[in-house]
């Protein structure tokens, strides 16, 4: 049997000033850790088992997505009481029949890099500047418009809505699960200048 | 140097960074979906590491900034501390360079953007997490206290 050094075994020794001096030993610290990390993972465990199973199963995200949703709705009776939304497979069959124009509501890179394939560019805070010449870009105030962003916690989209509507724009509809959830749906896009 | 082992300065950072990280881990247990879905909009993790981040690490940051507050194991609180903030600095970086705009998830209910003012904050509380790993022997602490009246023959310090 091995010797225990001194230092492991007795991590608290008296120096000669009858002072308290605590001995550095990796030893206890990670043991100690450990015991943190244990009793976390134990209370965690049992107080969070059905959200670890959705995490599993891959229940979860679409949980989040959904609570997202929920969340962007209530804000949206805040910000632009008068607000539409529209889901993913109605505004796909808008898509489809050619019957609504969609507007990307994102900057210009986040555009560029990837978007609905045929949605135009109207960055929100470009528009706000001025540096969009709107009766040029979008003539027609009666169009079916849907405005989208990023999804989740974005509310890019929903204050293009508003920003439209104020404008006079009257038939104008909020995509909540933006340009991720028509991602995920397997809806035509545009990645990098190629329609995927 | 003399300031570096003051016991008093040991305790104000030892319980401003404690008490910040229960302040930031009790509301994400009792709102384990808002949490979920700041973790979400990194996107950077499958359901799995979601559900995994959102049952445990609340309750590691609880625990060892409750830790800190006591005076309770207090170099492996830290340390587990600094983990965590390597993790977070780490996080809020590689979204600050993607450009993300979200909030960063560190408080429940406080706005906090994944930006680099949340990297330079994160930085500066990771030095204090190393301050008290190297410094900090639970002088003075609720613990230290306790020990104190049950024994008072004995002075005993706390790992």
């Amino acid at each position: 049997m091995t010797d225990i050094p001194d230092i492991v075994a007795n991590p608290i020794l008296k120096s000669p000033r009858n002072q308290t001096r605590t001995v550095f030993s990796w030893t206890i610290i990670i043991k100690d850790c450990l015991w943190i990390v244990g009793l976390a993972i134990l209370l965690g465990g049992v107080l969070n088992y059905t959200l670890l199973f959705d995490g599993i199963d891959g229940k979860l995200i679409a949980a989040i997505q959904q609570k997202q949703l929920t969340d962007l709705r209530q804000k949206a009776e805040q910000l632009y009481p008068g607000s539409c939304f529209i889901n993913l497979i109605s505004s796909k069959k808008l898509y489809d029949d050619k019957l609504a124009l969609f507007l990307d509501a994102r900057t210009a890179p986040e555009y560029q890099s990837a978007h609905i394939y045929g949605a135009m560019s109207l960055p929100i805070r470009t528009l706000v500047q001025g540096d969009i010449q709107l009766d040029k870009v979008l003539p027609d105030k009666g169009a079916l418009l849907i405005t989208y962003c990023d999804g989740g916690e974005c509310d890019t989209g929903l204050e293009l809505a508003k920003e439209l509507s104020e404008r006079g724009y009257n038939n104008i509809f909020v995509l909540g699960e933006g340009y991720p959830g028509w991602e995920a749906a397997g809806y035509p896009i545009e990645k990098a200048g190629i329609k995927q | 140097m003399k300031l570096l082992h003051n016991q008093y300065l040991h305790l104000a950072v030892r319980l401003l960074l404690g008490g910040l990280f229960l302040y930031a881990g009790l509301p994400k247990i009792t709102d384990t979906m808002g949490f979920a879905s700041s973790i979400y909009n990194y996107k950077l993790f499958s359901s799995l590491v979601i559900g995994l981040t959102v049952a445990f690490i609340p309750w590691v940051e609880v625990l060892a900034g409750l830790a800190l507050v006591l005076g309770v194991k207090v170099r492996s609180a830290s340390l587990i501390i600094s983990l965590l903030l390597v993790v977070f600095v780490s996080l809020a970086a590689i979204s600050a360079i993607r450009g993300l705009d979200i909030d960063c998830g560190c408080f429940s209910g406080v706005e906090r953007k994944a930006n680099w003012l949340a990297i330079f904050e994160d930085i500066g509380l990771l030095g204090c997490s190393v301050f008290i790993f190297c410094f900090d022997r639970g002088g003075i602490s609720p613990m230290a206290l306790i020990n104190k009246i049950s024994s008072p023959s004995k002075t005993e310090a706390v790992s």
